[in-house]
């Protein structure tokens, strides 16, 4: 059995990564311990309003790379440790079955090299799977400049693996993470993009990557802008096949020359969020929502802020609007949309009905008719004061529309 | 009239036969306040009656008896009469409602069974096995749905070797997997000898729950909202001390500006942490 202490300093070093959803495995039990969820799954929160669904911990925080945001970098001073494979297997095996945790998410500092990392996130999930028969989750993070060879074994055993962008442009990565390059992040995952079609167009049996890959973008640490991150993500969507990009706000916890003083305001990481859902989706452009040199507005919204500046496209009539149509509504959600198709087959609805139906209409009114009735406020200046007065107040209340689990994040009203 | 039944689904087809013609109709399952001056009757259940009526309604809608079930598992007072007035609707229009979502029987229905079904989903994450010296596992649960059975599929899914209970303490009955078969029994209390390793893994459980939560970033509304509060009692984590801990123990560093702002999916304040090689 691990001991708490080596335990408590492998899951510090590890909580501030962002990602610890579950979902997108449907790996099934076939005699051994465990199964996916596709949903995916929380098993707990902790009071800082974070899900706890996997088993978030490092190999090793002993980091032999510097890069200049991280506390684990060579260069602090900070206590130190290094789990055996057998330690995480057996700690993931006895947290699972006590139904703790849905799985696994093993990340390591570059201990020693980045292929001896490599070898022993390897070696530990390959126990896990066969002598332990774990067919649980397990998300691997992806060392750079490891051996491509140790990559795709990694993938073999793994349901998801992630290569933290970090930093949207090579300039950035240059200056605050010497050691990394964009090159030794995007080849490996376009390695595994090109593996997992390859093994699924030749149909072959077991399982490569099924949750596919994800990575995370620091927000705010250095200089670019809004325009370019979006688009960096869209890319890493279309062109890279990514299943999800995480953002995560710069908070200056090191002083460095290199570093801004200040943190970036969360409610940017929030309007990136809000954007990035609606790329994923909503069928929006990153084009349509900000320009390449551009930031989201922050006082709006970014559906709001893109349906005002196409006032001349509203309002839709709900009963005869198409859905693509209806999910471009400031308010109307992914849910909310499919409830007006199902209900009009019916009925022409009303107002009345939406309400019934528990369309949130604050937003939606100005953009929407209901059987040919309209209660918005008709003029683009009195729309503007009336979104940005309501997005002032929910700031103010509570702003986690996007919070926790995946399931309740995918209906989120936006 | 008031029509009481036991809250099976037999007795509930068979009120539903006798109260369908009577206008202002109440359905009951049993504890429902009589008010002074109305007309009740408790409907015993019949099997003929029962079954013809659940051969007409599946003809209309082949779907609406999964849907029954999950509403007679509601814990809420009103159940009878939410699947009473969704079954009329169903009899008097002759299809499938459930699309019918202007209507107030279709959404009080599936809002009623959506409470259920989140429950049940939650569950799968919030039920906590304790391990006994033979190694059979056990998990006292207090759920507001009587949904501990339903439960069962899913774990004998992932531990198909592992022999488990699931032992609903509020209405005193249990769900067993024995490694072979899924039954349910009456069960008020239960005495579990723990395995040697029980404590310790638990010990190191709570430790990672402390370890991996940010404590410059309380957001105790939040936490609460995705877990409510009453399902805390069999948690080994403990989140009550937890939470409590950190409502007293002084602020350790400024708050930023961050503190009170949004953060989405959970991510964290600070980026310094490693984990990104
Ligand atoms: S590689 Fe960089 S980010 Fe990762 S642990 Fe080492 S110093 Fe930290």
């Amino acid at each position: 059995m691990i001991s708490e202490e080596k335990l408590r300093i492998l899951t510090e070093s590890a909580k501030y990564d962002v990602s610890c959803s579950s979902s997108g495995s449907g790996r099934k039990n076939t005699g051994g311990l465990g199964d996916g969820m596709p949903d995916g799954c929380c098993h707990s929160f902790t009071p800082d309003g974070r899900c706890v669904s996997l088993l978030k911990i490092l190999m090793s925080n002993d980091c032999v790379f510097d890069c200049k945001y991280c506390m684990s970098r060579a260069s602090c001073d900070v206590p130190r440790a290094t789990a055996s494979p057998e330690e995480i297997c057996e700690l993931t095996i006895d947290f699972y079955k006590r139904n703790y945790i849905e799985g696994l998410f093993l990340s390591s500092a570059v201990h020693i090299s980045p292929n001896h990392t490599m070898e022993a996130l390897v070696r530990t999930v390959k126990l896990l799977r066969t002598r332990y028969g774990f067919q649980g989750y397990i998300h691997v993070k992806g060392i750079p400049k490891a051996d491509e060879g140790l990559v795709t074994e990694a993938a073999r055993y793994a349901d998801r693996m992630s290569y933290n962008v970090e930093l949207p442009s090579e300039r950035s990565l240059k200056l605050l993470a010497p050691q990394k390059s964009k090159q030794s992040l995007l080849l490996p995952m376009k390695q595994l993009q090109r593996e997992r079609a390859l093994f699924r167009a030749e149909k072959r049996k077991g399982y490569f990557l099924p949750a596919g890959q994800t990575t995370q973008l620091i927000v705010g640490a250095s200089p670019e802008c809004d325009g370019q991150i979006l688009r960096l993500a869209q890319g890493l969507y279309r062109a890279a096949g990514l299943k999800r990009v995480y953002y995560s706000s710069y908070v200056p916890v090191l002083h460095d020359s290199a570093l801004p003083d200040l943190g970036s305001p969360a409610l940017r990481e929030h309007r990136l969020y809000q954007a990035d859902w609606l790329l994923r989706f909503y069928g929006f452009d990153a084009e349509e929502l900000v320009p390449p040199e551009g930031d989201l507005p922050s006082d709006l919204d970014p559906k709001c802020a893109w349906a005002l500046r196409n006032m001349h496209l509203f309002p839709v009539e709900v009963n005869r609007a198409p859905l693509e149509a209806l999910l471009r509504v400031p308010g109307i959600g992914a849910r909310s949309a499919q409830k007006i198709l199902a209900a009009r087959r019916y009925t022409s609805l009303t107002f009345e009905h939406l309400k019934k139906m528990r369309v949130v209409l604050k937003r939606a009114r100005h953009f929407i008719t209901a059987s040919g009735k309209f209660y918005g406020a008709g003029n683009e200046l009195a729309v503007r004061g009336l979104l940005v007065a309501g997005e002032a107040h929910a700031n103010a209340t509570q702003l986690s529309l996007f919070d926790g689990a995946a399931r309740s994040a995918l209906t989120g009203e936006l | 009239m008031i029509w009481f039944f036991d809250g099976s689904k037999q007795a509930f087809l068979t009120a539903f036969v006798y109260a369908y013609r009577d206008e202002d109709a109440v359905l009951s399952a049993g504890n429902s306040q009589l008010m002074l001056g109305q007309k009740s009757c408790f409907v015993r259940a019949d099997a003929q009656k029962a079954r013809r009526a659940e051969e007409r309604l599946k003809t209309i809608d082949p779907a609406c008896m999964k849907e029954l079930d999950l509403l007679l598992r509601s814990g809420e007072n009103n159940r009878g009469q939410i699947a009473f007035a969704y079954f009329r609707l169903i009899a008097a229009r002759q299809c499938p409602v459930r699309g019918m979502l202007a209507e107030d029987a279709v959404t009080d229905a599936a809002e009623c069974i959506r409470r259920v079904t989140t429950e049940l989903h939650r569950f799968k994450g919030f039920v906590r096995f304790m391990e006994s010296a033979s190694g059979a596992l056990y998990a006292p649960i207090a759920p507001d749905h009587d949904i501990c059975d339903l439960l069962v599929p899913h774990f004998a899914r992932r531990m198909p070797h592992i022999p488990f209970v699931l032992h609903d303490v509020r209405r005193a009955k249990a769900a067993v997997w024995d490694g072979k078969h899924a039954f349910t029994a009456p069960l008020a209390q239960a005495e579990i000898a723990l395995s040697a390793d029980e404590a310790g893994w638990q010990a190191l459980w709570k430790r990672y729950y402390a370890s991996v939560n940010i404590p410059s970033r309380a957001r105790l509304k939040q936490m609460k909202g995705y877990m409510p509060v009453r399902y805390w009692k069999f948690m080994p984590e403990d989140p009550a001390s937890l939470a409590e801990s950190l409502r007293q123990a002084p602020k350790a560093s400024p708050r930023t500006p961050q503190d009170g702002a949004p953060h989405p999916n959970g991510s964290p304040r600070s980026p310094h942490g490693c984990a990104r090689p």
